[in-house]
């Protein structure tokens, strides 16, 4: 792990323990896998590893619709229908109807990138499964040109997950795993720190203060994350508010609280 | 090789892999570890375990196998310096540590150790490996690290790490359990197990289907022709019956997410949410108030809701013995001539599939819970947890 370390950059501060996590997976040429709360950073991880490193980075964003197939390739026929209905040259030629989807691409790129699959839990339950003997052998076939597309640099593959779905055991045994926990507040002062270097103290502890306090809050629906009060600091600044206020009018509460029910909640529990 | 541990994890329901296993052998062989124990918990960890809801059991073994070992307090630069030993990861022989302990046996106090170890600390000056009596490597004393000893202090290793056992003792990980009741997000995606997709629905043919208009259009000579066909649409029915009575009172949010997340859940054909009050009698009310008069007859559920729905009962089913067995025993209104436990009875000949969650359910068997025991001989009975919703989805689901 000499220069291949992963380290915390400028814009993302990583606990020792997530460093640790990337750097096995890289040293094990494993997939990571990182679940967490949402807003606690898990998609900004990849970015952060990929300038790290110096790496391209590229992102798969799964969707309910998403198939494992989509990532490999598409064979564009519709386009070789119109051109063979119109006349054009090289319709015989079905490599050129053949586009690389985002994984086809990471391995096709001639140096070593960083390969985000983005949220896999929102494609079917099947999704994951499929894609095992690619992310294995960093390798797939392509009927059509009877061609296989190998890694040329095994890519570094994060995978981030809402836990909305429960992935397969198989595909779970392949991965290194991560969980990233809610930070504690010396950490969420760094990472504050990072965004907003020159945020004044005492408006950030207050702010920080209400934010625990509201998440400590036994009834909330949906507890704010590492993002939202990341927003809300930048909108107190903006709006200039003065820090001794801000547990009484809770300014732009919006920004961290979502919901109505939640709202009352929050009002109510401070006064 | 410390296959002690591998077999701890499993006996604490932890299912590890041969894979894995072999996968952690191999950021053994690569250094990842560095020969620090806390290091070796972090890494065993990303590996071993895949899921939030397991890291307690994974501390409760980790505990169990490498307890005593403990963390760093007070210790120079230059011990630390003498003590960062990487090449040395025999602390996963067990035989040598064997071996070692071996030559003495060292009753371990653990106020001792400690006043020892201080001691020690101020008295040492120069680096020991291999010894008895200083801190340092590869020895058989209480102090140091890559010893043989297994009940004193550890010292140094990798730094910048919040120690193992700080970490297993605030067991920050114990809210993650999947056996802990659950929320509104967790039950949706429970509910999302009940599936079965199908085609063959009465519903007018709405999607277009590629692959028939394609071939379609090849034998016509490459002039579209249009296929259509029916969705797949989900062909489950759901009905969920809840318990509003006095005793449930405590679980009402429990109630109103999984009321909720039922509602929220538009995959199913149709859903039906009826309340009873303590048991299921002749009437089932519309709503969670249960007032009289608002209700609809059991006997008309039966007929107008084919057995093809899929039952959810939820109800602590702590009824007092008359509720359920006495043709009178229902207080708040008509018991159409039959007991409790005949209605339940007529529930479960007409539906086939049903089961009963319970907030408040015994583990095991619970002879002394009357009710209970007996709901449970009628109706599989799950405990209303994400594992048990889970379970139950599963059972709800197979055939037979």
């Amino acid at each position: 792990m000499v220069n291949t370390a992963f380290s915390s950059t400028q814009d993302y501060v990583a606990s020792e323990e997530l460093l640790a996590s990337v750097n096995v997976a890289i040293a094990l040429k494993k997939p990571l896998l990182i679940k967490g709360e949402p807003g606690t950073g898990k998609t900004m991880l990849a970015q952060a590893v990929a300038n790290s490193l110096g790496k391209r980075l590229i992102i798969w964003n799964v969707k309910s619709t998403t198939k494992a197939q989509d990532g490999l390739y598409m064979y564009d026929t519709i386009q070789r229908l119109y051109d063979g209905q119109f006349g054009e040259e090289g319709v015989d030629d079905i490599a050129r109807y053949i586009k690389l989807g985002k994984l086809g691409e990471a391995f096709e790129s001639e140096e070593q990138v960083v390969l985000l699959i983005d949220e896999i839990d929102k494609a079917d339950l099947e999704f994951p499964n499929d894609l095992l003997w690619e992310l294995d052998q960093m390798e797939f076939y392509i009927h059509e040109t009877k061609r296989t597309v190998k890694a040329k640099h095994r890519p570094i593959v994060i995978i981030t997950s809402n836990a909305e779905k429960e992935l397969p055991d198989a595909f779970l045994r392949r991965c290194i795993f991560h969980y990233i926990d809610f930070p504690d507040e010396a950490l969420m002062e760094e990472i504050i720190k990072t965004h907003y270097p020159d945020v004044e103290e005492n408006l950030m502890r207050n702010a920080m203060q209400v934010f625990y306090d509201i998440r400590a809050m036994r009834d909330i629906r949906k507890k704010p994350s590492t993002s939202e009060l990341i927003d809300w600091i930048n909108a107190l600044q903006i709006g200039g508010i003065s820090a001794d206020t801000l547990r009484e009018k809770l300014p732009f509460v919006g920004v961290v609280v979502k919901k109505d029910e939640d709202l009352e909640t929050v009002k109510n529990g401070m006064k | 090789m410390f296959s002690k541990f591998f077999y701890t994890l499993k006996n604490k329901g932890l299912d590890v892999t041969l894979s894995e296993w072999l996968t952690l052998q191999d950021a053994l062989d690569k250094g990842l570890c560095e020969s620090s124990l806390t290091q070796f918990y972090y890494v065993a960890r990303m590996i071993l375990v895949k899921s939030e809801t397991e890291f307690d059991k994974f501390d409760m073994a980790f505990e169990e196998c490498f307890k005593g070992i403990m963390s760093e307090n007070e210790v120079g630069k230059n011990m630390l310096a003498w003590l960062d030993k990487p090449e040395m990861s025999a602390l996963l022989h067990e035989e040598e540590k064997h071996w070692l302990n071996q030559i003495e046996e060292i009753h371990v106090d653990k106020d001792d150790v400690e006043e020892k170890f201080k001691e020690r600390l101020k008295d040492q000056n120069e680096e020991h490996n291999g010894g008895s009596f200083w801190i340092g490597t590869m020895g058989k004393t209480q102090f140091g690290n890559t010893g043989g000893n297994v009940g004193g202090v550890r010292v140094g290793g990798a730094t910048g790490y919040q120690s193992a056992f700080a970490v297993i003792g605030a067991r920050k990980y114990k809210d993650f359990r999947d056996d802990r009741v659950i929320d509104n997000r967790q039950f949706q995606t429970a509910l999302r197990r009940l599936r079965q997709f199908s085609t063959k629905l009465d519903i007018p043919k709405t999607e277009l289907d590629i692959d028939t208009t394609i071939d379609k259009t090849c034998n016509n000579g490459g002039y579209l022709q249009i296929e259509m066909m029916r969705p797949r649409k989900n062909a489950v029915k759901l009905m969920l019956l809840m318990d509003s009575g006095g005793t449930m009172i405590p679980y009402s949010r429990l109630m109103n997410d999984l009321f909720q997340s039922v509602n929220k859940s538009n995959h199913f054909k149709d859903v039906k949410v009826y309340y009873f009050h303590n048991c299921i009698y002749s009437k089932l009310y519309k709503t969670p108030e249960c007032e009289n008069g608002d209700w609809i007859d059991t006997e008309w559920l039966f007929r107008n809701a084919d057995s093809d729905y899929k039952v959810i009962i939820v109800g602590d089913a702590a009824m007092a013995p008359e509720e359920l067995y006495s043709d009178t025993g229902n207080y708040r209104g008509p018991n159409g001539g039959l007991s409790g436990y005949q209605w339940l009875q007529l529930v479960k000949r007409h539906y086939k599939k049903v089961v009963w969650m319970n907030p408040k359910m015994a583990p095991g068997r619970a002879p002394w819970r009357e009710a209970e025991t007996a709901v449970k001989e009628i109706f599989p009975m799950y405990k209303l947890t994400v594992k048990g919703l889970n379970d139950a989805m599963i059972k709800l689901m197979v055939n037979k």
